[in-house]
């Protein structure tokens, strides 16, 4: 009889368990990811449930602290700064289901940057011309001059000529060169590199030779849940200082 | 001596002894649960007919949802507001607006524009092509198949090729290079001939005179920086990028193979 009512006991509780985690998931749903801050028992939630899903989809590229890796140019999670939209849980909940250039229709994947050491920097437009070596080196200097670093002053003349002009810098990154995260250009004009160490050479792979980072998209493989919960831990890693005192 | 009573009670709690008192309630717990589990998981379902519209969506339309995400992507776009700062009308607008566009899409496949509308056709294929490659990019490829894939294709993880040429004729520059430019722009204004002797020059090399239609012209190498490879970690991500592009075409191949296997494709006597 004691195992009966134990067994019924324990159905009960998993019963009561489940059905409580599906309010909860309902309700994490059917909020408004920009004010989930304000309810503390929804963010803890949803961030104890999303840091597993980060493990399993995000972590092999992104490292298991969301440092991300500039060898590899995958972005860090954890500073602050975004490429693409402001960092508002739905901006991130939006990179996550369609991805960044991930040959999905809804993806962020409206620039590439050019290969200026290539014959046709960027197929997709033929006004891009290439680039000789010294004009890259002009350009590199005028980003090191940009980000208060010492520089040429007179190669950094010419580069800003290149910026403003033939090479188009500024119709991605703007003409203050501090980016345009509606596109995913990133600011040239502070210290945070996505690729390599910020050093001329690296600069210089990265203006010769291009780049256009992937991130997939996820809508096919997570849960609607599983996104929102996934959006919240890479938010909650990226503002410490907002997140309620637990796990 | 038990009387009948205690009997029944001792009955019920011994599970060594039959009871037909337990066995009816614990039937009818079974019962209940399974129903509610089978009710649950009925109107749960993903695909199955609901009465309520699922957390992740704001609409149903002929059981066809609307996601929540789309809708606050587009009140974003739309309007430049998130859903708390939405007023009733924005949403209204932008939901009439998902529910309209998901009944016309339901109109045309009930048309069958595919049939017949080059551009639904032509949008369909352009989407399952993107389709098979969203796949192929979640697939994250392990390190070691990287590596590999670099070591079978040493010759596209290369630098370019830089160098500082004269090329003069009969005396005088020819004003066809100007300073260090990249191979592929030396190349482009040097003509093919003359790039292949100017590659191979030493700096501070001066070729043999060559012969063209437009006189003799001599090369003298200023700077010949030739082509590196880039180790591994400089080349990963174009390693990975070409990587993938390969598995699309590969999974993008395989699936056609597979679509005209299970297809009854009939081809007309004289195009056979």
């Amino acid at each position: 009889m004691r195992f009966t009512i134990v067994a019924i006991l324990g159905f009960l509780i998993g019963a009561a368990v489940f059905a409580n985690t599906g309010h909860v998931e309902r309700k994490l749903l059917r909020a408004d990811p920009d004010i989930l801050t304000s309810d503390p028992a929804l963010l803890r939630f949803a961030i104890r449930r999303g840091r597993p899903l980060f493990m399993n989809h995000c972590a092999a590229c992104h490292g298991v602290s969301g440092a991300g890796n500039p060898v590899t140019g995958v972005p860090n999670l954890t500073d602050g700064d975004w490429l693409y939209g402001s960092g508002r849980v739905a901006d991130i909940e939006q990179i996550i289901e369609y991805g960044i250039r991930s040959r999905n229709s809804r993806a962020w994947s409206l620039a590439i940057m050019p290969a200026y050491a290539r014959p046709r920097p960027n197929p997709g437009d033929q006004n891009i011309k290439p680039l000789t070596p010294g004009e890259i080196g002009d350009l590199i200097e005028f980003l090191f001059r940009q980000e208060g670093r010492t520089a040429d002053a007179a190669a950094a003349v010419r580069g800003a000529a290149l910026y403003g002009g033939d090479a188009g810098c500024y119709d991605c990154h703007s003409l203050d060169a501090k980016g345009d995260a509606a596109i995913g250009a990133p600011n040239l004009t502070d210290d945070i590199t996505l690729y390599g160490d910020g050093s001329r050479e690296a600069l210089f792979l990265s203006i010769a030779f291009g780049r256009q980072g992937v991130c997939p998209a996820w809508i096919k493989k997570m849960s609607a849940a599983d996104i929102r919960e996934t959006a919240v831990y890479v938010y909650s890693i990226s503002h410490r200082d907002e997140m309620p005192n637990a796990d | 001596m038990p009387t009948d009573s205690q009997a029944k009670t001792g009955a019920w709690r011994d599970p060594t002894q039959v009871s037909s008192r337990r066995s009816f309630v614990l039937m009818t717990m079974g019962a209940l649960a399974g129903v509610g589990l089978a009710g649950y998981a009925l109107f749960t379902a993903r695909g199955a007919s609901t009465l309520w519209v699922p957390a992740e969506d704001v609409a149903l339309v002929n059981q066809q949802p609307i996601s929540r995400g789309d809708f606050l992507m587009l009140l974003q776009t739309l309007y430049g507001v998130d859903l708390s700062h939405a007023t009733r009308e924005q949403q209204q607008k932008v939901l009439n607006d998902m529910i309209r566009e998901e009944l016309f899409v339901q109109r045309g496949k009930e048309l069958d524009l595919a049939s017949s509308d080059p551009e639904v056709r032509s949008a369909l294929v352009n989407a399952v092509e993107l389709e098979i490659s969203e796949n192929a990019i979640t697939a994250q490829p392990s390190e070691a198949a990287l590596r590999e894939f670099y070591a079978q294709h040493p010759e596209r993880y290369v630098s370019e090729g830089i160098m500082d040429v004269r090329d003069v004729v009969q005396g005088h520059e020819s004003g066809k290079t100007k300073g260090d430019e990249f191979y592929f722009a030396a190349k482009l204004h040097l003509g093919d001939q003359l790039f292949a002797i100017a590659r191979e020059l030493p700096d501070g090399g001066v070729s043999s005179p060559i012969s063209l239609s437009d006189g003799i012209h001599v090369l003298y190498m200023v700077k010949n920086k030739r082509p590196v490879p880039f180790d591994f970690a400089k080349a990963r991500p174009q390693v990975l990028s070409d990587y993938r592009n390969q598995a699309i075409e590969q999974l993008k191949a395989g699936d056609e193979s597979f679509l005209r296997k299970r297809a009854n494709v009939r081809v007309a006597d004289d195009l056979r």
